[in-house]
């Protein structure tokens, strides 16, 4: 299975790359403008012009763009007037922060949902969870930010306005891993540290929520197809006490149920974007969604390319997860 | 003295379609059996027939819409109708121990082998596991499966269909039960392997005096292992007897039809399967005999529902056309 | 229960009562398909008659009017331009459907016909379809759909289109395992056998039953595209205000409602989430009712 992955993400990497060398090309408008933005100089427009080869066959283009990419020039962003690369390299562990809280959050409410749903099959837990379930399903992510932001900061006054990662009057920390929280603890700086972790919790909210939605229905679908099983039925026939039964289906459930939750890590960064657009987090999401409005195109190539390494990445750390977890993966 | 009495069982699958309309199968229709200490019921009948279901109605593991509705069941003196999940649990795989189809996929995918014979014994005997592991190996070796402490740290997914069956039947054994439910123990088995579990399936009962309700289609089976028959058509047992006299005097149309085609078909080198024909709605059986669609001997007296009568010694048949069927066997 | 009268002829059913028993039975077995569709069919209505019930004029600016919350006058209150929320959000409606709609015939226009083709021909053909599908799985639909609108402009067209392709994957998926099950069935081999040429036997004997695969899909799908274009419009890139769009309306309302003035973005939201709820429950319980295998576990 890895070894098909890595052999398949090949194709896919060129595919993904040459989607985004399209995405300008898309419309029938000049990429030079677009890439140069509304504010270059003649001169750069022209400098693009060559650089890019964008007066060549598209072949050539291709070539001169893959070449580009692959010694780490992605282009140059004309809002923030740095490389696209720079801008993007510095966000990821912003955005992974949200991230990993977020769904680590979603799963520890969602798996055990979901696994209850199924235990309790077809009785009231399990059609409210799955009410609720697809409730998660149907509201928008950026509502949700609003939605929490309205009722927490204004109505509630529990949490400080979403305006970032840290209070506008607090100093952040000196970065060591990018997330001010773990930065200001490492520092000593508890009141840097503190004021992250208040910003960080609606965020985080709102991510757990999304993600729970999924979480709680594949979960659930696991576990019943677990309790149907042969084996299941065949331990109920050898008189193993109920505990002992629900553990069995638990193990067996561990497998498939994380292979699914990396899966929802990959799919989950677009609405990750948009939690970060509400809440003006300042990870590659907002970068990202900043420059589609804006027309910033070299950024939104960049953005692009990242979310689709990005989700590569997370499958082929699943699958290497999945067999080292696995007695029967080597005989596969 | 019987150790199990199953009497007048009746199992329905009740439900309601899309129209709200209540859906009735009737898979048991008053099924009713013994098997005394000891002794080997070979469980005959076509796919559909109901026999896995009696087996599951017998220690209550029907899952919904499946329900016991009707009858009893008598096991060492037990009421087990009358006995909660908990109650029934406890004779799960100590009392009564099933050795089921596919064997490979029975077996906990994650846990070792070995383990999951400690499991069972510890389950139901007060033991260390010092005790159960040494048995788990002891019952690996009773079945023939060499070298049986390294076998323990197998996983299942590392047998094959025939050592996944030995273990099962280790395990059935693990906790010396009063009888052993086999169900199609040996289908999808290699045929020589097949006939290596049955004889190691019969020489095990019987040198622990365990009973065993082997449940086939294969009448084959049922002619080289078993001590008596019973005979399922349609969620009824048909006939049921001492299997020489069955096989050498059947009385019920159902089973002369099969019996009268073995010979041939194991002559052709075709398997004795049971097979053939309609079958029956479980959800619109007709009232009186349900075999009345496909036997040759129907007549309108039929429509009720048929008696038991006495074939010969310990030989039953449940229809009212016997000795129009005697008559036709002896020309 | 009463009911277990075995055997007993059941009584023949007038027509309205056998309409009734078909709801019942449908709602025991999925409730949520009942009240999704009901949801559907409420926002059905007001779209269609969306004239006759708004109270005011939707864009119709009313300078002295500016955010003012619920009343009497105006039940959801009024926006920065003064106009009334309440007709805006009831005209919003007429873009849900308008979205949903054509988003969902272009993806299985383009879907079904490429799985029915995928799915009979096997081999390498279906291969490379199949990776092309499972390329858009590793990507988050909604930045392909952001990104590829604001490179081409936020034209309806465009949106619709770029929607639809996005969701087109799904049904040749869907498409695509009903055949390869149907396929290897008896029913398709007597097909051959009788010579039928491989046009008819796609269209008469295959496509019946793979599009009922394809149906349950559909809201979800249908779902997504409200979605999606509500996310657009909300991040300014497709419909834009005045227009009453409900991602436009929230758009409007996300400054407003941080600080308090609530109404503006709230009540277009709650009427989005019904929505896509609506859609999402009913196509939930289609799929169970339709693939058995998704109910219980299993007898």
């Amino acid at each position: 299975m890895l070894m098909r992955r890595l052999v398949l993400a090949v194709p896919l990497l060129v595919g993904i790359l040459f989607f985004t060398f399209m995405l300008v090309r898309i419309g029938g408008q000049d990429p030079v403008g677009l890439l140069a933005g509304p504010t270059a100089t003649a001169e750069e427009v022209e400098m693009i012009r060559s650089d890019l080869g964008l007066d060549q066959p598209l072949f050539t283009q291709f070539a001169i763009y893959l070449g580009n990419v692959l010694q780490g020039d992605i282009g140059r962003s004309w809002i923030s007037n740095r490389s696209v690369l720079t801008d993007i390299a510095e966000r990821i562990p912003i955005t992974l922060e949200l991230l990993l809280w977020g769904v680590a959050l979603g799963a520890i409410i969602g798996v055990p949902v979901g696994l209850r749903a199924a235990f309790k099959h077809d009785r009231l837990f399990d059609h409210i969870s799955r009410s609720v379930s697809l409730l998660g399903f149907s509201i928008p992510t950026y509502f949700l930010g609003l939605l929490l932001l309205f009722v927490f900061f204004f109505l509630l006054g529990w949490a400080p306005p979403g305006l970032g990662r840290i209070s506008l009057l607090i100093t952040p920390p000196p970065t060591v891993t990018g997330s001010y929280l773990i930065d200001g603890l490492l520092a000593g700086d508890f009141e840097a540290a503190g004021s992250a972790l208040s910003q960080l919790i609606l965020p985080v909210v709102a991510v757990a929520i999304i993600s729970a939605a999924p979480i709680v229905k594949q979960t659930r679908a696991i576990a019943l197809e677990m309790i149907g099983s042969d084996f299941v039925r065949f331990a109920r026939a050898s008189g193993l006490p109920a505990e002992r039964v629900r553990h069995i289906v638990l193990k067996n459930s561990g497998t498939p149920v994380t292979t699914f939750i990396g899966t929802e890590l990959a799919g989950l960064v677009g609405s990750v974007s948009l939690i970060e657009y509400v809440f003006a987090w300042g990870g590659v999401g907002q970068y990202g969604l900043n420059a589609i409005i804006r027309g910033d195109f070299a950024a939104v190539q960049g953005y692009v390319m990242f979310l689709a390494l990005f989700s590569l990445v997370v499958f082929i750390i699943v699958d290497v997860l999945v067999m080292i977890l696995e007695p029967r993966a080597g005989a596969e | 003295m019987t150790l199990l009495h199953v009497e007048n069982l009746h199992t329905h699958f009740i439900s309601r379609d899309l129209d709200n309309e209540i859906q009735i199968a009737r898979a048991l229709n008053g099924v009713s059996f013994d098997i005394a200490p000891g002794e080997v019921l070979g469980l005959v009948g076509e796919t559909g027939a109901g026999k896995s279901l009696t087996a599951y109605s017998v220690i209550g593991l029907l899952k919904p819409p499946a329900r016991v509705v009707e009858g009893s069941i008598t096991f060492d003196g037990s009421d087990l109708r009358g006995l909660d999940e908990e109650g029934l649990s406890k004779l799960r795989g100590s009392e009564i121990a099933m050795v089921v189809q596919n064997p490979r996929s029975s077996l906990d995918p994650l846990t070792r082998v070995g383990e999951q014979l400690i499991r069972v014994h510890m389950a139901h005997r007060r033991t260390t596991e010092e005790a159960a592991r040494k048995r788990a190996i002891d019952m690996l070796a009773a079945v023939g499966i060499p070298a049986p402490e390294q076998r323990m740290r197998a996983w299942p997914h590392e047998l094959s269909g025939g050592m996944a069956q030995r273990v099962l039947i280790a395990m059935a054994l693990m906790n010396e039960p009063k009888m052993i439910i086999a169900d199609e123990p040996t289908t999808g088995l290699d045929v020589t392997v097949q006939a290596q579990i049955l004889d190691l399936l019969r020489e095990l009962v019987e040198s622990r005096n365990v009973a065993a309700m082997i449940i086939t289609h294969d009448l084959g089976i049922v002619a080289h292992y078993c001590d008596r028959m019973a005979v399922m058509f349609a969620g009824r047992i048909v006939e049921t007897g001492p299997v020489m006299d069955v096989f050498a005097k059947p009385a019920h149309p159902y089973t002369r039809t099969l019996i009268a085609s073995t010979p041939e078909r194991l002559r052709e080198g075709k398997r004795a399967i049971l097979g053939g024909g309609a079958p029956p709605n479980l959800f619109d059986l007709p009232p009186g005999c349900h075999y009345v669609e496909r036997c040759e001997f129907a007549d309108a007296g039929c429509r009720q529902t048929p008696p038991w009568e006495t074939v010969g010694g310990g030989h039953y048949a449940m229809c009212a056309r016997l000795a129009a069927v005697r008559e036709a066997a002896n020309e | 229960m009463a009911e277990l009268t075995a055997g007993a002829a059941p009584r023949p059913k007038s027509r309205a009562a056998k309409v009734w028993g078909r709801i019942r039975g449908v709602s025991r077995r999925s409730p949520t398909s009942v009240i999704g569709f009901g949801i559907i069919l409420l926002f059905g209505i007001l779209a269609v008659l969306t004239p006759w019930l708004m109270p005011y004029n939707p864009v119709e600016a009313n300078p002295d009017l500016i955010l003012k919350g619920p009343s009497a006058a105006n039940w959801f209150g009024t926006d920065s331009n003064g106009m009334d929320v309440f007709s805006r959000v009831i005209y919003g409606s007429r873009f849900a459907f308008g979205i949903a709609i054509p988003v969902v015939i272009v993806a299985l226009v383009i879907g079904v016909p490429v799985g029915l083709y995928a799915g009979y021909k096997g081999g390498n053909i279906d291969e490379a379809i199949m990776r092309v599908v499972d390329a858009f799985r590793v990507f988050p639909s909604i930045i392909l759909a952001l990104a590829v609108v604001a490179a081409a402009g936020p034209s309806l067209l465009n949106i619709v289109l770029v929607i639809g392709i996005l969701d087109a994957p799904i049904f040749v998926r869907v498409v695509r395992a009903e055949v390869l099950a149907l396929r290897s069935s008896n029913f398709v081999e007597a097909g051959v056998i009788v010579g039928n040429p491989t046009r008819r036997i796609l269209f008469v004997h295959l496509l019946p039953n793979a599009i009922s695969g394809a149906m349950a899909q559909t809201a979800v799908r249908a779902a997504w595209a409200v979605r999606i274009s509500a996310t657009l419009a909300f991040l300014g890139i497709g419909i834009q205000p005045p227009t009453p769009e409900w991602g436009a309306m929230i758009r409007q309302g996300a400054e407003s409602m941080v600080n308090g003035q609530w109404w503006v973005g709230i009540f277009p939201g709650v009427a989005l989430i019904l929505m896509v709820l609506g859609l999402n429950m009913f196509g939930d319980g289609m799929q169970d009712l339709l693939d058995p295998k998704r109910r219980s576990a299993g007898k």
